[in-house]
């Protein structure tokens, strides 16, 4: 008895967009018929023409109509200026046509009759509209010519009998959903925006609609780069990576003391959250962190945000932590991200390479306060969310999170953290000032340990040249945490 | 290199499209239909790209360039369906130099919109054996 396949199998085209194919659940379904819609200058002839050269062959070109849009020559001018054009392929594998004088004289019905013409000549495996809706939206001459939408229907019908991927370029309104035909008829829907926030301006990418397999929901943002369009997919593309298995095993800070302080170290895989004013010395017990995986073998990556990656290596060469040899060894990433207008998504995308790249197994975002200043406004709103996804997702891939936050000094109250997020970290640390005996002294604790028991002491410690030195429980005070403590009354 | 002007490859070209096309059948073309023939041959792929419109407003921005070099060639003009007019008006030497600065012209505009390389590919479609151009690099002027 013979077998037979349970389903047809749907080849995934690529979509010559970094990114995007994860997005799409792996590429972009072939012989479907789409739409890239949004408003102008949200990158869509950009998608499209990328789309086109990814895909274009001899054998089976890609033909992009032009109609009332663009005009051809603009549209070789400026996208031949990103790094996808390919110029051997203009003629061979990518044909242009223009159908603006067929629409004009011979309305909807002329359109239709070249398109056949063109489609049925050339075998193309992908084929282009652009402007669609401006085609739809300026009827010919003819009052008999056909209706939109069983003109849609007949172009649909048209390029999947002749096995054509296709996208149709239109400066759609969300407004417009409902009423097209268009919409109904198309397999995907790509939906582009582009909002200004303040001074920045943010560009998200929807997959309202796609037949046949199942895509990543929500807003990606995505950013047009000299090399065309880059998605980031709000899984991070790490949505098929199983999360690694919880490990027992925990990583030295470089600091005996604290490392006794967490019951052995950082549980390997945690979130490590060290909160405190300014110069009670964040960064340097982070830098200590990235010192010691290097020094036990452990590559790792520091996400600076604050300062230059000189700066920040000099800083550290000041302490006796000198971290050269592991930058050019490779073994050690220091990544400086301060553009404004950045996306955590992003930023992740960054990270994920560099830590692809070098392997590493620690990573320090120094910091906080700063990662969330360099993200354009509209992304700081979801920060939060943002961060969880991030934390979410590298730790799962079992990375080591060490993360520093700016805290104001109170000395009324002790705040572990701001941004609501001690609930996304693991483990928290908390540096302080305390002021005794005239003296502006440093204490710290550790608050919270997800993976277990901890130290409930209270004890101060010292900058040096050495780096941290934590001396022991601060015995004879009460009120240590306001920074304003007493003298202990000693009980009668 | 001044942008405006066609590199001395396109111009190159134009001169060998000109030259090619006389003799092409057993009469030798006059020299104002050589221009003729070559604007013809443009005509179509490049109604292809850009909208018969589109053409018609390329060919009638290479006559103004080249009357703008030669006043003399007041007469010569694009007619409405994109194919050019007036040249048989001119004198025999006269029509050559007209011919060859439209033909020079229009396919100078290409350059500056998508550049010497795209140009070159899309002539080559018209005429396949169209020859490498080599050029002495033209020398900034200080």
């Amino acid at each position: 008895m013979i077998t037979l396949p349970a389903k047809v199998p749907i080849k995934q085209l690529t979509t010559g967009v970094p990114g995007l194919d994860d997005i799409l659940g792996g590429g972009l379904p072939e012989f479907s018929f789409n739409i890239i819609a949004g408003a102008p200058g949200c990158g869509k002839t950009t998608m499209a023409h990328q789309f086109v050269f990814a895909n274009a062959t001899k054998e089976r070109p890609a033909i992009y109509f032009t109609v009332l849009g663009e005009p051809a020559l603009k549209m070789l001018r400026y996208q031949q200026q990103y790094s996808f054009f390919d110029a051997s392929k203009l003629n061979t594998s990518v044909r242009f046509v223009n159908l603006s004088d067929a629409l004009i004289t011979r309305g909807l019905d002329g359109i239709l009759e070249e398109i056949t013409k063109v489609v049925e000549a050339g075998n193309p495996g992908v084929v282009v509209v652009d402007s669609f809706r401006t085609l739809l939206h300026n009827p010919g001459k003819n009052k008999n010519e056909i209706s939109p939408d069983l003109f849609v229907q007949r172009l649909g019908l048209l390029l999947t009998g002749w096995q054509a991927t296709t996208f149709l370029v239109g400066e759609y309104a969300e407004t417009e959903l409902r009423d097209s035909p268009v919409f109904t008829v198309a397999d995907g829907l790509f939906w582009l925006s582009q909002d200004v926030d303040r001074n920045s301006i943010v560009r998200k990418l929807q997959i309202m609609k796609l037949r046949g397999q199942g895509s990543v929901p929500g807003k990606h943002t995505f950013r047009i780069t000299d090399d065309g369009i880059r998605a980031y997919s709000r899984t991070l593309g790490l949505i098929s990576r199983k999360r690694k298995m919880p490990s027992v095993k925990r990583l030295s800070t470089g600091i005996p003391e604290l490392d006794q302080m967490m019951g052995g170290g950082i549980p390997e895989g945690d979130s490590f959250l060290v909160s405190g004013s300014s110069g009670t010395g964040k960064s340097l017990l982070a830098t200590q962190f990235i010192a010691e995986g290097l020094r036990q073998g452990q590559p790792g990556i520091v996400a600076i945000f604050e300062e230059s990656t000189d700066e920040y290596a000099e800083r550290a060469n000041s302490f006796g932590l000198n971290l050269q040899p592991a930058v050019k060894d490779g073994s050690l990433r220091l990544m400086y991200l301060r553009p404004l207008d950045l996306s955590v998504d992003e930023t992740v995308h960054d990270i994920i390479e560099a830590i692809r790249k070098t392997g590493a197994k620690r990573l320090v975002i120094d910091s906080l306060a700063g990662f969330e200043m360099a993200l354009a406004p509209a992304f700081r709103t979801d920060f939060r969310e943002s961060l969880y996804r991030m934390i979410f997702s590298l730790t799962g891939m079992g990375i080591t999170i060490l993360s520093t936050l700016e805290m104001e000094e109170s000395f009324k109250e002790l705040r572990f953290s701001t941004f609501l997020i001690s609930f996304l970290t693991d483990d928290i640390m908390r540096l302080r000032y305390v002021e005794i005996d005239g003296q502006l002294r440093k204490i710290l604790m550790v608050v919270k340990m997800r993976g277990g028991d901890h130290s409930k002491d209270i004890r101060e410690y010292e900058i040096t040249s050495k780096g941290f030195v934590i001396g022991d429980r601060l015995k004879g005070y009460d009120h240590l945490i306001t920074g304003i403590p007493n003298r202990a009354r000693q009980k009668p | 290199m001044n942008r405006n002007s066609p590199s001395p490859e396109i111009r190159a070209i134009a001169q060998h499209l000109l030259a090619r096309e006389t003799g092409a059948g057993d009469s030798p073309q006059t020299h104002e239909q050589r221009a003729f023939l070559v604007a013809e041959k443009l005509r179509h792929p490049l109604s292809t790209l850009v909208g018969a419109t589109g053409y018609r407003a390329l060919l009638a921005r290479a006559v103004a360039l080249a009357k703008a070099q030669d006043p003399g060639l007041g007469r010569l003009q694009v007619k409405p369906d994109g194919s050019l007019d007036g040249l048989s008006e001119l004198s025999n030497g006269h029509a050559v130099e007209a011919g060859g600065a439209v033909i020079t012209e229009i396919l100078g505009l290409l350059e500056v919109f998508i550049g010497e390389e795209l140009t070159i590919r899309l002539v080559s479609d018209i005429w396949p054996d169209l020859p490498a151009f080599e050029t002495e690099p033209e020398i900034e002027p200080k």
